[in-house]
């Protein structure tokens, strides 16, 4: 099935992005911390970034559950699910105001996806790689 | 025998301590026991520095409470030992407060000489150590030497030599410096005034834009502008802005109306911000005029999104001061808002949300203002639901503070007086412009949260464009390495511009003393600064979640304080007919049950979100002075008061003493007066004699007493004006701008939500939700384990 190959691949490649987007969030964090940037300039950047790594995942979850990928889809339905409960109470966009306040909570959110990501970037690669030399 | 026992442990904790704590640790008994509300006005407990700790040895080497306290005045070594405790570890810091009659002023050095450590940036104070024969200072704060100035033993002035010794930095722990051009980004910028007014129908029809405009005009003359160099400038805002050119060669003003609502410009570059001493004649005829120019306005609609954005195109490149006079919920342009108050919703849950913002633009807008140095007041003047909620965001990330004025009508002298009077100290008050404020503090201390009204920029700064006069801020301390000295210090710099142009820091530095007993710890807590900070929290609580939690949160926290009292330091366990408590922190409880009752906390369905959230607001700006009162009213009879109240004494008007509020108080042939800084009540019992009708307000009886808002009359007999005397002193002792109105309730008859509210004051008797004092002691008493 070179499909779900191509598919495996796509979400290793959408995993490896999304760790990427995790690292630069926990930088500009620890940068506010050691007062190199300001919490405006900080919530403006991350802000642009919120809603393009939730759609992502999203679209990833969307496609491993189209693909009946089913074992893939229950690992990220979880996280989806966190992500739409935000969106639906209005809390997903990081506030100026309450940054500092919120700092220690943020940041263990962000350590706790750079790991998930991590595992499924290389749970992706595992399965491509069966897949992959299934077909050859 | 309890009172005995407690007493012996003392004397066994005292002894533990190898005999050098001075403040006895006295143990006291609640249940059974009215509160001694005389001691409110308590000073806090002594700080007891080791000798020598300061260089001059100066009594004004520490800083006084009413500037900065911490809630106990020795610090815990370890964190252990502050989490045992159970206290919470704090600082309440009112740098800009205002100065009354007797009070120092601020020494101020002005040879621009400030020594400051290279490694921690601390300033010197009197608690550092010179040594090297006094060639170098040791900072107090992080222990690294640092060269003395030259400067400090030789006037390059007069070429003299100099005093340290007489330096005010090493006398006075409240010092201000002025900056040199290190401390500037840009030359200081002037005091700037944009006034946005609402002239829809019901601001006018209210009265509210005539009596705003006479204010400004009458207060022209008093806001600040000693350099001449202030800037004012006026929007008047209703379904479209209407800008006035103010150029000071024309006589009159010219109106610019400007109705593109949604992508703002100013209709001309210059003229519509000026100086107010050129342009002084037309804008005196702009302001006479403005109350008559909407008077046949039928326009309903407001647009202060709008005005709000294009008031901050005009001053942002300088900073400055919006002051907005709101008569109406703005429903069109960008930050409208809905009148969403639920009456169904109050009381429950949900209630948390109607206090929470409803419209991010207002949060957005005040972070921008912010970073321009903006500052926003909100005056609201709204007959009816006003948004307090959603407004006074902008106030409360800019510094600035917000006014509510629940259905003004300036029909009524009173409404009208009480406004025009906080209007107008308010404009007269000096302020200091572009400011930040840090709080530095020995080794192993970190600020953790801060409350109030500013903006965090960094982990430990605080920005605020304006500093307005007595507001207070709140500042949790964590310890996180173990204290090993024998004293702290905090030291607080607030770097400002003030109003007439000059760049100065005021700093603030107090020492304490570290303990590592907890029984010391418990002998030097401060009740007042514990309430204080315990109310920031509560606030801060009901608005992330409920006021329910608040309140548990609270209740708990009285619970774990006592249950360490017990524990720990009386050593008794078990269940206790008793409930006992430390010498200074036996006024807590009451305090706390005061915040529960507290309109802003209170369980209750009846409470209108705008006045919940506005006593919020002040909850968490008001110094401790005006905060006490404001959860303890002061409650006084005056049917039987001693002769000489009310007269002059040797220190001022003598007051009466203090009562407990409490019902059984209420005598029915009485008369009472109650305050709380906010409001002054004037309770007739329905048996009061006629004569004191006559001698107070001028009827002949009880039945013709009216009752409600009033202004009291000036009678020419001893008892008039001994009231008026007192009446007088709780307005002008209290800091801030606050004129209290004046009610008359009476027993029976007349207004009964009036009398309820009245009634609510009397936090001692039980009310249909909450306990009554014992009640609420032996709720305490039942928890503690």
């Amino acid at each position: 099935m070179p499909g779900e190959a191509l598919l495996f691949l796509f979400g290793t490649i959408m995993a490896a992005a999304l760790l990427f987007m995790m690292v630069f969030f926990t930088i500009m964090f620890s940068d506010l911390e050691c007062d190199y940037i300001n919490p405006i300039d900080l919530c403006n950047k991350l802000n642009q970034f919120v809603l393009p790594e939730m759609l992502a995942h999203a679209f990833l979850g969307f496609a491993f559950f189209i693909n009946g990928s089913w074992i893939a889809f229950a690992i990220n339905a979880p996280l989806v699910a966190f992500n739409v409960q935000k969106i639906s109470n209005n809390r997903h966009m990081y506030d100026a105001t309450e940054i500092f306040r919120t700092l220690g909570q943020h940041k263990k959110e962000c350590f706790i996806k750079l790991g998930f990501y991590l595992i499924c970037f290389f749970y992706y690669l595992y399965r491509y790689d069966k897949l992959h030399k299934a077909i050859i | 025998m309890n009172a005995s026992m407690g007493g012996l442990t003392n004397q066994l904790n005292n002894m533990n301590l190898g005999g050098h704590s001075q403040t006895q640790l006295i143990t006291v008994n609640l249940i059974g026991v009215p509160p001694n509300v005389g001691d409110l006005d308590a000073p806090p407990p002594l700080i007891n520095l080791p000798p020598n700790s300061s260089v001059t040895q100066s009594d004004k080497a520490n800083c006084e409470p009413s500037y900065k306290r911490c809630t106990f005045n020795s610090v815990p070594s370890t964190a252990s030992l502050l989490s045992k405790s159970r206290l919470p570890f704090g600082l309440i810091i009112t740098p800009y407060r205002s100065l009354k009659e007797g009070d120092d002023p601020v020494p101020v050095v002005t040879d621009t000489v400030i020594a400051r450590c290279r490694r921690c940036r601390t300033y010197i104070n009197p608690f550092v150590t010179f040594v090297e024969g006094g060639q170098k200072w040791r900072c107090n704060l992080c222990f690294l030497s640092n060269e003395v100035p030259s400067q400090f033993d030789w006037d390059l002035q007069t070429s003299q030599q100099a005093n340290r010794w007489n330096r005010a930095e090493l006398n006075h722990a409240v010092v201000e410096f002025v900056a040199p051009t290190e401390y500037m980004v840009r030359p200081p910028q002037p005091p700037v005034y944009l006034f946005v007014i609402d002239v829809s129908f019901p601001a006018v029809q209210s009265g509210a834009v005539a009596t705003a405009a006479k204010t400004i005009l009458e207060s022209l003359d008093r806001i600040p502008n000693e350099e001449n160099r202030t800037k004012v400038g006026f929007i008047t805002v209703d379904t479209s802005l209407h800008f006035y050119s103010l150029n000071s060669n024309s006589s009159e003003p010219q109106m610019l109306v400007v109705s593109d609502l949604e992508d703002v410009f100013l209709p001309q570059p210059d003229d519509l911000l000026v100086n107010l001493t050129e342009a002084r004649s037309v804008v005196e005829s702009l302001l006479s005029h403005l109350g008559d120019m909407f008077k046949d306005t039928h326009t309903v609609g407001n647009a202060l999104g709008s005005a709000l954005l294009a008031g901050f195109k005009l001053i942002s490149s300088i900073g400055g001061k919006i002051v907005v006079l709101q008569s109406s919920l703005p429903n069109i342009g960008p930050g409208q808002l809905k009148a969403r108050e639920d009456s169904k919703a109050l009381g429950t849950p949900k209630e948390s949300a109607l206090l929470q913002s409803a419209e991010p633009f207002y949060k957005k807008f005040a972070v921008d203002c912010s970073r321009s140095q903006v500052c926003v007041d909100m005056f609201l003047l709204g007959s009816q639901y006003s948004d307090v909620a959603t407004l006074s965001c902008c106030p409360r990330y800019t510094g600035g503070q917000t006014y509510f004025y629940p259905a003004f009508n300036a029909g009524r002298s009173e409404d009208a007086l009480k406004f025009a009077h906080e209007f107008a100290e308010f404009l007269a008050s000096p302020i200091a412009l572009e400011a930040v404020m840090r709080v530095r503090a020995s080794k192993g201390l970190r600020m953790t949260s801060f409350y109030g009204n500013f903006f965090v920029r960094q982990t430990d700064l605080l920005a605020l464009p304006n500093v307005s006069r007595d507001h207070s801020y709140a500042i949790e301390v964590s310890i996180e390495e173990n204290i090993t000295t024998p004293t702290v210090c905090f030291q607080t710099a607030l770097l400002h511009t003030t109003c007439f142009g000059e760049r100065r820091i005021r700093v603030l530095t107090l020492s304490l003393p570290v303990t590592n007993s907890i029984s010391e710890l418990y002998s030097s807590a401060d009740q007042i600064a514990i309430s204080t900070l315990l109310a920031n929290k509560a606030v801060e609580r009901s608005l992330s979640s409920k006021l329910e939690d608040a309140r548990d949160a609270l209740t708990n926290k009285l619970i774990d304080i006592l249950g360490v009292y017990k524990s720990a330091i009386t050593g008794s366990q078990g269940a206790s007919p008793q409930l006992q408590s430390c010498d200074n922190l036996k006024l807590l409880p009451l305090l706390a049950l005061g915040l529960l009752k507290h309109v802003g906390l209170r369980a209750s369905s009846q409470i209108p979100t705008d006045l919940r959230s506005y006593a919020m607001c002040l909850l968490t700006t008001m110094p401790s002075q005006l905060l006490i009162p404001y959860i303890h009213p002061r409650f006084y009879s005056l049917h039987n008061m001693p002769v000489d109240a009310g007269t002059y004494g040797p220190d001022g008007i003598i007051m009466p003493p203090p009562l407990n509020l409490s019902s059984e108080k209420l005598e029915r042939h009485g008369a009472y007066l109650l305050e709380d800084g906010q409001n002054i009540f004037i309770w007739l019992g329905r048996q009061v004699v006629p004569q004191l009708c006559m001698d107070l307000l001028n009827v002949r009886s009880y039945e013709e007493v009216h009752s409600g808002k009033v202004t009291l009359l000036q009678l020419d007999n001893p008892f008039s004006q001994q009231v008026n005397a007192i009446i007088g002193k709780t307005r002008e002792s209290r800091r801030g701008v606050y004129y209290p109105h004046l009610y008359i309730v009476k027993e029976d008859g007349g207004d009964p939500s009036l009398r309820l509210w009245f009634l609510s004051h009397i936090i001692e008797d039980r009310t249909d939700t909450v306990m009554s004092y014992q009640q609420w002691l032996g709720h305490l008493k039942d928890k503690v384990k």
